[in-house]
């Protein structure tokens, strides 16, 4: 059973659902979240007792060099993967002790994804695929679910491609389909994982733009993985991992920041201090 | 490139299990079929060469062998032992016993003896028998007793009437013939009785006189007198055939060459297994059709075998995609890897084939030890022959079918770029390329074969029985086959159709719907593969529904009633008539008898106005009672105690229509001359012409009016309505059968052709199952490989909120999609051509009736739809199990 408050908001388009995740309630934590693959000698610790939180309404980037995990860390808080030990939560709800029809409904209700290699069904067109996850949740079209697709369509510009099939779109066409898909259910949060990995600068950059103003904007909160410092600087926040641990934390970051914060990383192999901007630093 | 091959093939042993699974079931097939066969051959092969004993040479003519042969042959250097073979068939009895048996002479040599003496001793003299132990056992005799030959001769005055069925070989002389019976006055039949002492036991181990349930043993003097005596033209002694034991060390060739010289000119000498086999070949000629029947349906679930192993190479070379182009990247040329897997197909058909041939070996043996234990006539080898045909043909065939299927795929492997290495793998798109010469290919031979099918539907009487059918055949054979190769091109169409009424279901039917007609042609190979069997167990299991009412109607439009009972014993003074108030009441406790009553019959003579008379029997029957016994009761409408219902034929006869008033009375037949004449009163009556199959039908009150001296009663019964005749005639011949009551009917004959019908209809369908089992294996393979295909696809379903039981539930759908329109339309297609068939070949008989056997269809589908669902079970376990974070991984 999903243990959350859930209240349904008043979907009223672009307003953010300031009563889904209040300002104090985090849209998603990490307590003491440690993953170990393998077993006894040929164990690899992924994550050791992460402690981390992401403000709501705010658009967070992940960043950390291969292997760092920062991916297992999205993982165990999208409840795609089991922790072994520690918690996540999404909201109020622990998200760690959920059995998997479970997570499937939170998945499908409070959490939308966006991947790397875009992940649309081929043989469904545009407007199927950003549909799907309703149908799969078996809810109804109505009017106010269709003004906010409306919505989604004419802020990625997508307007003349909904009959198109994946096949006949560009990688950047395809990774907006993929974002309306996310966001389609008003998701308390989207995780987006390396979503310009497979496209060109300029096609990033749109995707990128499009992912701060849904969260401008549309007033959602995404969580991002990336190695890119650019995307990441289109981030509020940029959270920095290096073996399985939280290494940095930079406050609106720009390009440079982010490069120097990596560097630092690579070159101490210790906790960096974020170059300060305005508020500065966390560790 | 081998160890290439073996590392890919060990990469993808799942997938080729499962299709090496279909090959080998089709392969055992093949192999169980050519055992059986041979089994077949072996068993007549045994038994006749052990009618020849140990005998080193066998000489044969093409007429019969002469006595002064058989001496010649004694004469020959090296010559131990010959025996003219011969036997006869007397009768023999031991009080109210008793039994017409085969009997042979005692050989000369032992080693001529068929037969072993395991109790007593061989006869000596005249006036001893020795007996095989059934037939002691049914005659109650025992060593010392005595029982009685009846030894028929034909008079010496004018032989030469029947011809005798001795012309054959003399393993056994036509028993069916009794001389007796001739009627014809000239050589007269004349019996006599000889006391025989039993003085032993014969028996007969390898089956030399099966068919008589072995010999019974005279001295040659006796048996040849008997013989003699019995034969019709009672000229000179001839044998059937001569046995010659060799002395011990002779050289058998030499021998032959020096016995040939001696012989006449038409006689032939041969050792032992060479006339064997020419004898074998000659009485197997039907084991071989029914080997070539059944080959013909393991060829059917071998094309289906084939479908299925096409299907699991191409998904195999989509998944290898990227290997293939790497593998040109670095330098492997298209030969290569075209070589590559068709070396693949090789090995995984000879491995498959060898299981199919051990598991069709295996199957075979157990049935042989089923058989045996049931204790036939027929002594069968205790286990298979294992030939080189039996051996190398499964395999051959096997590995054949295997590479021929994989050809496409291996042409797909070839057209690999070397480029594709470079891109992301993606879900292997498949492009539908149009196939212009494939599409008109089909289109002519689905249009030509229909249109022959409809000729021999249409005009198959006018055809005549022969021509009529093999144009049906071959109609019905070329509109299939174009119907297959064309169901690339409509068949995905059709599961889409299907798969958008499905859709509406919800999102996991949507996405099951959507995901049958990705791929097009995989879809329509599967689902065809289930299409070909269905297909033909529908057109079966319509046609013996078909067949079953045509003929029932008839029956019912020959006979009126559904079973009849009369006296049909011997008239004895005084006794009371067997069909009585006892008889009624035995016959309608019989379960399934709806209603029973006496029916009085007898002769009667008809006279029109005209003065033109007929004999017929008339029936004498209440109106009421007649409409409800009579399975068309339109036979006796109008039927009054004012009129008579006269049957067409002899309405036509008599110049008789509706109206006209006859003169019906008793006849009386003239023991002088023959001639019938009337006999007492005759009553007026008004004519009645109905289908009434023939004679006439008045009430009992005319026929008792009548003064008819032979008039007899007879039952006439009607069994319920949802009775099985099959299972009500012989129980009602059961509770008759310790009186002379004749039993016939309608229901009597439909019993019999319903039990010949379900039988045949079983075997064929039953054969037919191996390729509806193999189909489904296919649906499973194709499903599974699809998982595979899909996996990342099901984790990002699984990501953005596909439940578990969604993601099963998709493919539960997408399974009993495809098998469901494989089977619906293979229903569609078998009733036509089921009907096809029965108008074709049940058109002579008479209006055929087109029935649709809806039990068996529904049986048919829900099977198929069941099957569909199992089949998806596995590959949907698997999906679930798949990780969503496989969504996210990038390979």
């Amino acid at each position: 059973m999903d243990t959350t408050v859930y209240v349904p908001t008043d979907r009223t388009g672009a307003q953010p659902d300031r009563d889904r995740t209040t300002p104090d309630v985090p849209a998603a934590r990490a307590r003491t979240l440690s993953k170990v693959y393998g077993a006894g000698g040929s164990a690899v610790r992924a994550l050791d007792a992460v402690d981390v939180d992401f403000a709501a309404g705010a658009f967070t980037a992940i960043m950390g060099p291969s292997g760092s995990g920062k991916s297992t860390l999205m993982h165990l808080l999208a409840g795609l993967d089991t922790a072994t030990s520690g918690s996540a939560y999404l909201g109020t709800t622990e998200t760690t002790r959920l059995g998997d029809a479970e997570l499937t409904r939170l998945r499908r209700d409070r959490i939308g994804f966006v991947f790397q290699s875009f992940n649309l069904l081929p043989m469904f067109t545009a407007e199927q695929n950003i549909l799907l996850p309703l149908e799969l949740a078996g809810s109804r079209v109505d009017a106010e679910v269709r003004e906010w697709f409306d919505t989604l369509v004419t802020t990625l510009g997508l307007g003349g491609r909904l009959t198109h099939r994946p096949a006949e779109l560009s990688g950047g066409q395809q990774q907006r389909v993929a974002i309306a898909r996310a966001l389609i259910a008003r998701p308390e949060v989207v995780f987006a994982d390396e979503p310009t990995g497979n496209l060109d600068s300029r096609a990033g950059a749109e995707v990128l733009s499009f992912l701060r103003r849904s969260v401008r904007e549309l007033g959602r909160t995404v969580i991002m993985v990336t190695h890119d410092p650019t995307a990441a600087a289109y981030a509020d926040r940029v959270v920095l991992l290096a073996d399985g641990r939280i290494a940095g934390d930079i406050v609106d970051p720009t390009p440079e920041s982010v490069l120097a914060g990596l560097d630092a990383l690579r070159s101490l192999e210790a906790p960096v201090q974020g170059t300060p901007q305005r508020d500065g630093v966390t560790r | 490139m081998l160890r290439l091959t073996l590392a890919q093939m060990r990469r993808s042993l799942g997938r080729l299990t499962a299709a090496g699974v279909a090959i080998a079931i089709g392969t055992a097939f093949v192999a169980a079929t050519l055992i059986a066969g041979a089994v077949i051959t072996r068993t007549s092969y045994d038994a006749v060469a052990a009618s020849y004993a140990d005998a080193d040479l066998v000489v044969t003519s093409d007429d019969s062998v002469s006595a002064a042969t058989v001496e010649a042959l004694a004469q020959g250097d090296a010559v131990a032992a010959v025996d003219g073979r011969l036997s006869t068939w007397v009768e023999l009895s031991n009080g109210s016993r008793r039994t017409v048996q085969q009997l042979v002479p005692v050989a000369s040599d032992p080693r001529l003896d068929a037969q072993r003496v395991v109790d007593g001793r061989s006869p000596d003299e005249a006036g001893e028998i020795a007996l095989p132990p059934a037939v002691a056992e049914r005659l109650g005799v025992g060593i010392g007793d005595t029982l009685t030959a009846h030894v028929g001769q034909w008079a010496d005055d004018a032989p030469g009437a029947p011809a005798d069925g001795a012309a054959a070989d003399g393993a056994a002389s036509d028993p069916g013939v009794d001389p007796g019976v001739d009627p014809e006055a000239g050589p007269r039949w004349v019996e006599r009785t000889e006391e025989l002492t039993v003085v032993g036991v014969v028996q007969d181990p390898y089956g030399a006189y099966a068919q008589s349930g072995g010999a019974g043993v005279l001295t040659r003097a006796e048996l040849e007198q008997w013989a003699g005596d019995q034969a019709v033209d009672g000229g000179d002694l001839t044998y059937d055939s001569a046995v010659v034991a060799l002395a011990d060390g002779a050289d058998v060739e030499a021998a032959r060459a020096a016995l040939g010289e001696a012989v006449p000119a038409d006689a032939t000498v041969r050792t032992k297994d060479e006339q064997a086999q020419v004898m074998t070949a000659e009485l197997t000629d039907g084991a071989d059709v029914f080997t070539v029947i059944v080959l013909c349906f393991a060829a059917v679930a071998l094309l289906v075998a084939a479908l299925v192993i096409s299907n699991t190479f191409q998904v195999l070379i989509a998944q290898r995609t990227r290997t293939l182009a790497l593998l040109r990247c670095v330098g492997a040329d298209r030969r290569q890897l075209r070589g590559s897997v068709l070396l693949e197909a090789t090995l995984l058909g000879l491995a498959a084939s060898l299981a199919g041939l051990l598991l069709g070996t295996g199957a075979a043996q157990a049935a042989l030890w089923a058989l045996g234990r049931m204790s036939l006539e027929v002594p069968l080898p205790a286990t298979v022959s294992i030939t080189p045909a039996v051996v190398l043909v499964p395999l051959l065939v096997g590995t054949l079918v295997t590479v021929l299927a994989s050809f496409a795929p291996a042409r797909a492997a070839t057209r690999v770029a070397p480029l594709a290495a470079l891109r992301p793998a993606d879900a292997p798109a498949v492009t539908q390329r149009r196939n212009r010469p494939r599409l008109v290919l089909s289109v002519l031979l689905t249009v030509g074969g229909f249109a022959l099918l409809a000729i021999a539907a249409v005009f198959g009487r006018s055809l005549g029985d022969l021509l009529g059918p093999l144009v049906g055949v071959l109609g019905g054979a070329l509109s299939f086959v174009g119907v297959v190769v064309g169901s690339v091109f409509w068949l995905p169409r059709v599961v889409g159709a299907c798969g958008r009424l499905v859709g509406r279901g919800g999102a996991s039917a949507r996405l099951a719907a959507a995901n049958t007609v990705r791929n097009p042609r995989r879809t329509a190979a599967t689902s065809t593969a289930l299409l070909i069997g269905v297909t033909l167990v529908t057109m079966m299991s319509t046609g013996a529904a078909s067949a079953r009412v045509t003929l029932s109607d008839e029956l019912d439009r020959q006979f009126p009633v559904d079973v009849e009972l009369a006296d049909g014993g011997a008239e004895q003074d005084g006794a009371a008539p067997l069909v009585g108030p006892a008889l009624l009441s035995t016959v309608r406790a019989v379960d399934g008898v709806e209603l029973v009553t006496t029916v009085a019959q007898g002769p009667v003579l008809v006279t029109a106005t005209d003065g033109a008379t007929g004999s017929v029997t008339a029936s004498a029957i209440e109106p009421a009672d007649a409409t409800a016994l009579l399975r068309t009761p339109s036979m006796v409408t109008g039927l009054s105690p004012d009129t008579v219902v006269v049957a067409q034929s002899l309405a036509q006869d008599l110049g008789l229509s509706d109206g006209d008033t006859v003169s019906v009375s008793g006849t009386e037949t003239d023991p002088s001359t023959g001639a019938e004449t009337a006999a007492g009163d005759a009553v007026q009556r008004t004519v009645v012409v109905t289908e009434l199959p023939g004679g006439v039908a008045l009430t009992p009150t005319t026929f008792s009016a009548l003064t008819v001296p032979d008039a007899q009663d007879v039952a006439w019964a009607r069994l319920a309505d949802g009775a099985d005749p099959s299972r009500v005639v012989p129980a009602i011949q059961d509770a008759v059968s310790d009186t002379a009551v004749m039993v016939t009917g309608a229901a009597v004959e439909r019993a019999l052709f319903e039990g010949i019908i379900d039988t045949l209809l079983a075997v064929v369908v039953g054969l037919l199952a191996v390729a509806v089992v193999i189909a489904l294996i296919g649906v499973a393979n194709t499903l599974s490989l699809s998982v595979l295909e899909r996996r990342r696809e099901s984790a990002t379903l699984r990501v953005i909120g596909l439940s578990r039981s969604q993601l099963r539930g998709t493919l539960a759908i997408e399974g009993v999609l495809i098998a469901g329109v494989g089977a619906v339309l293979g229903i569609g297609l078998g009733v036509v051509y089921g009907w096809a068939g029965a108008v074709t070949v049940l058109g002579v008989v008479g209006d055929v009736s087109l029935e649709m056997p809806w039990g068996d269809l529904a049986l048919v589908l829900a099977v198929a739809l069941a099957a569909g669902l199992l089949a998806s079970v596995l590959p949907a376990r698997s999906a679930a199990r798949t990780s969503p974070v496989a969504a996210l991984a990038v390979d």
